[in-house]
């Protein structure tokens, strides 16, 4: 067992675990946020995408252990309080979600595309979701999704 | 007919968006077993012995359940009941259930799972529908290997071969599908505190669930309560039982909760498939460039248990000719049974398959006559007042003339 303490969603947790703990493990068993969902446990599919120090990883191919002092976004750490994210507005409204299995992910890699690349074309947003697979909808409207919530940052950028 | 045309905004998104929608291995409950089955690495054969005794000591191990530890019936399946819930003797295929393992905690279910040895004395299956039909095939089904065989006729076939300019005839051959789902198959079971077992899933079926669990439990069906979660994803794989009775088993026996997750691998090896069919088409056209006869020989590989192979193969059949209008037609479709993984429903339920032929067909034709294919399609296609091959009569809503005739004006075709 060893001690490893994380930040997750901006609040600090401490446990100690076994050394080889995933971290989809550490944050559906250990700390019970129950939005990060695993679909293959092995890296193809990023259902359990979270964004670990600014970067989108896979919580089923990372070790808690390794992530020791990492700052980790989960789905539950996006809106806040009752206030969504533009994201999570954007795939209401174009009606980017189906079974809703891939969604978490899918929009943690978004966020961590817009946050590097408000920008991001087309072409670019397809390679920022590619890790992200969706069995339910064809992608079409999540793409459109991420373009609306763009648009939804940019107009709200500009408000301030 | 107000929502057609308007945007509603689908209730269970805030849930779905936020991370909250409650998916069943989402759900925990206090002093919960783990459960999970060992499954058959052969294709067909005799289990001669299992070491039982020896994963009962394994750290962690509460139960080892094989079959003569279920209550009440022992099978299930959507028609006929012949999916063992667990193995009595015999396998038939890749992923039957062999023994249920319950244990106090996720680590040791890997470990007790890993450490099953089972003997078998193998037999040599059939993996083709080709090889399942030979008469000296081994009986995978009960007492033959077809499970269903429909004939649909109309008309008169050899007639219609008369009167065809054109004839074209091949095989068309469709893949086993994998639903693929992205939620895997997940179950929890409980009791209530009115003695109610509790089935918490993700399932298409819940009605068809609680009369499977009340069966294998042997209890009445209000006994018994299931209780319909998120579901991520389904695509017809969740018409069948999966994790369902194995989980109110381990419930019914242990007096506790009890969790059962499916790693992706064994969802795939689980759960049904997509029906592949070999098609055999043979289709005439008049010099006018109207269809005059189908011939058509459908084998649908149905693998080891029927789950809903007659009815997957019966809509093949019923929609054999497209939407298109054949006077004389000759179809047969048949499900077969193989040692393959079982097939069932999935998304379109046997009219996906037959479009592959069907279609290919009418590009064939086309091009025999010299027609656009747009246009032969247009003069061939029902509308209403038509008949089916089936002998329905169309009486409304056969939009398939107006779809070719907007297909054509926007791509400037002449129809
Ligand atoms: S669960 Fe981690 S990538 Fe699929
Ligand atoms: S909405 Fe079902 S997998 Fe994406």
């Amino acid at each position: 067992m060893i001690e490893v303490t994380l930040k997750i969603n901006g609040k600090m947790y401490t446990r100690k675990i076994n050394p080889m703990l995933r971290l989809i493990d550490f944050i559906r068993d250990e700390i019970k946020l129950k939005g990060t969902k695993e679909g293959c446990g092995e890296g193809e599919c990023g259902a359990c995408t979270v964004i670990m120090n600014g970067k989108t990883v896979n919580s089923c191919l990372v070790l808690a252990a390794s992530a020791n002092g990492a700052e980790i976004t989960t789905i539950e750490g996006l809106s806040n309080g009752d206030h969504l994210h533009p994201i999570q507005e954007a795939f209401i409204e174009v009606g980017a979600v189906q079974c809703g299995y891939c969604i978490p992910g899918m929009i943690l890699s978004t966020k961590a595309l817009l946050d590097e690349n408000l920008d991001a074309t087309e072409a670019q947003i397809k390679e920022g979701i590619s890790g992200n697979l969706c069995r339910c909808t064809g992608y079409t409207k999540i793409v459109e999704g991420v373009k609306i919530a763009q648009k939804k940052i940019i107009n709200s950028q500009e408000g301030d | 007919m107000q929502a057609v045309g308007v945007n509603y905004t689908r209730p269970d998104v805030y849930g779905k968006i936020s991370g909250k929608a409650v998916y069943p291995d989402d759900i925990e409950f206090e002093g919960m077993l783990y459960a999970g089955v060992k499954r058959s690495t052969i294709a067909y054969g005799k289990v001669l012995s299992i070491n039982i005794d020896e994963i009962k000591q394994l750290p962690g191990v509460e139960y080892v359940i094989d079959y003569t530890m279920i209550p009440g019936a022992i099978s299930h399946g959507v028609i006929f009941k012949d999916i063992p819930i667990l193995v009595k003797d015999i396998v038939k295929r890749i992923g039957d259930c062999l023994i249920l393992i319950v244990t106090n905690d996720k680590e040791s279910l890997k470990n007790a799972l890993k450490q099953v040895k089972v003997e078998y004395e193998e037999y040599e299956g059939v993996f083709t529908v080709d090889d399942a039909l030979k008469e000296d095939a081994p009986i995978i089904g009960d007492g033959s290997n077809i499970l269903y065989d429909i004939k649909i006729k109309a008309g008169n076939i050899d007639e219609g071969f008369k009167e065809a300019l054109h004839i074209t005839e091949n095989l068309y051959c469709s893949q086993m599908t994998e639903h693929a789902f992205l939620q895997p198959e997940a179950a929890v079971a409980c009791y209530d505190d009115d003695g109610t077992l509790k089935v918490y899933v993700a399932t298409q079926y819940p009605h068809y669930d609680r009369e499977e669990v009340a069966r294998c439990l042997n209890v009445s069906e209000d006994k018994v309560k299931i209780i319909n979660t998120t579901i991520g994803g389904a695509f017809g794989a969740r018409e069948d039982i999966n994790p369902q009775c194995h989980a109110a088993i381990a419930t019914y026996i242990s007096k506790k909760p009890v969790k059962v997750l499916y790693t992706r691998e064994e969802s795939i090896i689980s759960h049904s498939k997509r029906h592949p069919m070999k098609m055999h088409y043979k289709t005439g056209v008049t010099k006018d460039g109207k269809l005059c006869a189908l011939k058509a020989r459908i084998y649908g590989d149905t693998g080891a248990y029927a789950s809903w192979g007659m009815n997957v193969l019966r809509k093949a059949a019923v929609h054999a000719t497209g939407p298109y209008v054949i006077p004389n037609v000759d179809i047969q479709a048949l499900a077969v049974y193989t040692n393959n993984p079982y097939s069932g429903a999935m998304r379109g339920f046997g009219a996906t398959q037959v479009p592959l032929a069907s279609e290919s067909q009418m590009d064939i034709l086309a091009e025999k006559l010299n027609m656009h294919p747009l246009k032969f399609r247009y003069i061939n296609s029902f509308e209403v007042g038509s008949n089916t091959a089936t002998g329905q009569k169309l009486v409304s809503s056969v939009g398939i003339k107006k779809c070719i005739e907007k297909i054509a004006e926007i791509a400037e075709i002449k129809l």
